[in-house]
């Protein structure tokens, strides 16, 4: 993990979800970012950054990059972090949303293969509150502090921030790791990086319906994690979608459970590892004062 | 989007499994010139499933058979859905039948093989009959093999097996499927083997870069209305509920969350739609504008839908733009409603309430400029509510949305 004011950073297309605001927001936080890379406006300037054709003309230029913000078509988003990655680039944030599953499946693959830290797809990224911005994140809702957040949803990531900020409690690191079905980084590695980070004292886990990440975090929390966690799951009410009934057919064949991946399963899990976990955003930052002393 | 079962064995055939020769019949009369031998089976062409027990799948030995059972298949709609294509395939004699699948598992990130030595296997206890094999690296045939001799095939059985599995795994990544499936694979007495049914199921993500789905996705969206396409092409972006509160959001967790808080606060939740995505509905690319135009129109369409409650927190792209778009939908309503009033001789007495109210959530400071535009309308007074708290936005609609707010 490389979150410091000196990383370099790079970011790769500008599409929709990526404006000047956003450019310009990440900047006045302090990002060090050092150009732009869109194929066929090579040596043009796109929001105030040098912009190139090829990543590996961003090296040469400006030597080792750190992380690499990926904001182009989802159809282009495996070639351009295969780019990153053939340029040794360590750390992805895919902010494109709906990255055609198949290909982050080959992302993924390369990834392990590299040991490259993917983040996303479908994710604002990461923000250290006061020390650096890297992605979409609205860096407004946040004050410097001592909660972690991580999240699976963009929105309820700023949402809770948002909560967390008008109750007084500042935030340590906020990941979304990204709302696609297939995502980079896991619920595991973050809980991981904010049980080790000396300025958390607590975790806000954030998690919707859909796979088995918030069970397997339920499970590791118990086991690994000493800082106090408090969850959300949003999608209660929700009728039973699409978009996890296809885990859910596969449930029984392969030795799952057949409630798999829903909220109602995520929500026995956190109760059995004894995760607190709120009824509604606003209600975390009463949550959380019961688990730590502040104010 | 799944594809019909004879769209499927086109694919089947293209790249090598093996398939019966067949027909497609648009026509009774079509039967008159069968290029296949008879005894021939007669399958409607439907998405709906137990086709073949609500007397879909018919066998015919001559013509004047054929022709008839086709009239009787073509006017059987089967979940209400009628064919507008019939199948004619030959018969086949199966001496065992397999189940095969590729399917991509989001959980273990992999695509999976499946296989089981039983056809139409009960789904609550496949647990113990089906065997699966994790695609963990680059696929190449020695997956399709674990399959095959875990399934307990041995020799040309196994060979011919796990060849179709190969064929099926590259159909699968050459077309971005969710789900490629053989149910059921025949084998006959000397061993040959056969795909006598299979099903496809594409993913709505990567339908824009095949043309060949592209327009057939096209195809299905005009020919049917809205709520049908939602059951052919699988969901869009949101969930489907039949409550008062029409939900609109930038992201599916705030989506999910915004429907939870209506939900607890006593009130029920209709369509719910995340425009952060295209619709798949949506052919051509869209913006985020575009989205919440049509958004709103769906959710204005929907007679039951009583409140339109939009969250958008954070940024938003088009942010300008996109409240122009609000701006319009509320004043059009306004404007509609002043000429009512208009012609009932300005007797305001009268209840007139030709619009759907809506409550905008809007956090952030991105949002201070559409606040300020947004206050500045004039509506009726029920029009239009501008919230910051998430929980008051909820709390509004709710109230909004209760019986004594009549609609249309």
């Amino acid at each position: 993990m490389n979150l410091t004011p000196e990383s370099k950073v790079l970011i790769q297309g500008f599409c929709e979800f990526i404006s000047g605001t956003h450019v310009a927001q990440m900047q006045a936080y302090g990002t060090n970012l050092v150009a732009g890379v869109n194929p066929g406006c090579g040596g043009q300037e796109l929001h105030g950054l040098p912009v190139f054709d090829l990543v590996e003309e961003v090296i040469e230029q400006f030597g080792v990059i750190d992380t690499t913000i990926i904001c182009v078509d989802p159809y282009d988003v495996l070639d351009a972090a295969l780019e990153a990655i053939a340029s040794h680039i360590s750390q992805i944030i895919i902010i494109t949303a709906g990255v055609p599953p198949l290909d982050m499946v080959q992302l993924l693959r390369k990834a392990e293969a590299c040991e490259t830290l993917v983040i996303g797809p479908n994710s604002p990224g990461i923000i250290v509150p006061g020390k650096i911005l890297l992605g979409t994140q609205p860096s407004e809702f946040y004050t410097p502090g001592v909660v972690g957040i991580v999240s699976r949803s963009s929105t309820l990531t700023y949402e809770v921030a948002y909560e967390l900020t008008k109750a007084g409690l500042g935030q340590s690191i906020s990941v979304s790791i990204g709302s696609d079905a297939i995502v980079g980084s896991s619920f595991l590695q973050w809980l991981q990086i904010l049980d080790e980070d000396e300025t958390t004292e607590a975790i806000v886990l954030v998690g919707q319906p859909g796979g088995g990440s918030e069970e397997a975090a339920a499970r590791y929390i118990a086991e690994a994690i000493d800082k106090p966690v408090i969850a959300y799951i949003a999608g209660r009410q929700a009728p039973p979608g699409k978009s996890w009934r296809q885990t859910g057919t596969l449930a029984t064949v392969i030795g799952r459970d057949p409630n798999f991946g829903t909220a109602q399963s995520k929500l026995a899990a956190l109760k059995e590892a004894e995760v607190p976990v709120a009824e509604r955003p606003s209600q975390i930052p009463e949550l959380l004062r019961k688990e730590i002393k502040i104010n | 989007m799944d594809l019909l079962e004879y769209q499927v064995k086109e694919w089947f055939g293209k790249i090598g499994i093996p398939v019966l020769p067949s027909q497609r019949i648009d026509h009774p009369t079509d039967l008159k010139r069968l290029k296949i031998r008879f005894p021939i089976v007669l399958k409607s062409q439907v998405h709906g499933a137990e086709r073949a027990k609500a007397g879909g799948v018919r066998f015919a030995e001559t013509t004047i058979d054929a022709i008839a059972a086709a009239q009787n298949i073509f006017s059987l709609p089967i979940w209400g859905e009628l064919p507008e294509v019939v199948l004619a395939e030959s018969q086949y004699d199966a001496n065992q039948e397999f189940y095969l699948a590729v399917v991509l598992d989001t959980a273990v990130c992999r695509p999976v093989l499946l296989g089981c030595k039983e056809a139409d296997i009960d789904w609550e206890s496949a647990g113990e009959k089906m065997h699966h094999v994790v695609v963990e690296q680059e696929f190449s045939p020695f997956y399709a093999r674990r399959l095959a001799l875990k399934m307990g095939l041995q020799g040309t059985l196994m060979q011919s097996v796990s060849s179709v599995l190969e064929k099926m795994y590259h159909l699968f990544v050459q077309k971005d499927l969710d789900l490629v499936e053989i149910n059921p694979l025949a084998v006959s007495a000397n061993g040959q083997v056969m795909a006598l049914n299979g099903k496809v199921r594409i993913n709505e993500r990567a339908i824009k870069r095949h043309p060949d789905l592209a327009e057939m996705a096209a195809k299905i969206i005009s020919r049917h209305t809205s709520t049908e396409i939602n059951g052919i092409l699988g969901d869009w972006d949101g969930v489907k509920m039949h409550g008062k509160i029409g939900i609109l959001g930038n992201g599916t967790g705030s989506v999910m969350a915004t429907l939870d808080l209506v939900a607890n606060a006593g009130g029920n939740p209709g369509v719910c739609l995340n425009l952060r995505h295209a619709f798949l509905t949506d052919t051509t690319p869209t913006t985020f504008r575009d989205r919440l135009e049509t958004g709103l129109k769906i959710l204005e369409a929907d007679k039951g839908i009583q409140v339109i409650l939009i969250n958008f927190l954070g940024s938003i792209p088009q942010t300008e733009e996109v409240v122009k778009v609000i701006a319009r939908v509320v004043q059009q309503d306004n404007s509609e409603l002043e000429s009512q009033v208009v012609r009932s001789n300005g007797s305001k007495s009268r209840q007139v309430q030709n619009f759907t109210p809506l409550v905008i959530r809007l956090a952030g400071s991105e949002f201070n400029a559409a606040r300020k535009y947004l206050a500045t309308l004039k509506t009726h007074s029920d029009a239009l509510l501008v919230v910051e708290n998430l929980d008051e936005a909820v709390a509004a609609a709710v109230r909004l949305a209760k019986p004594t707010a009549n609609k249309k």
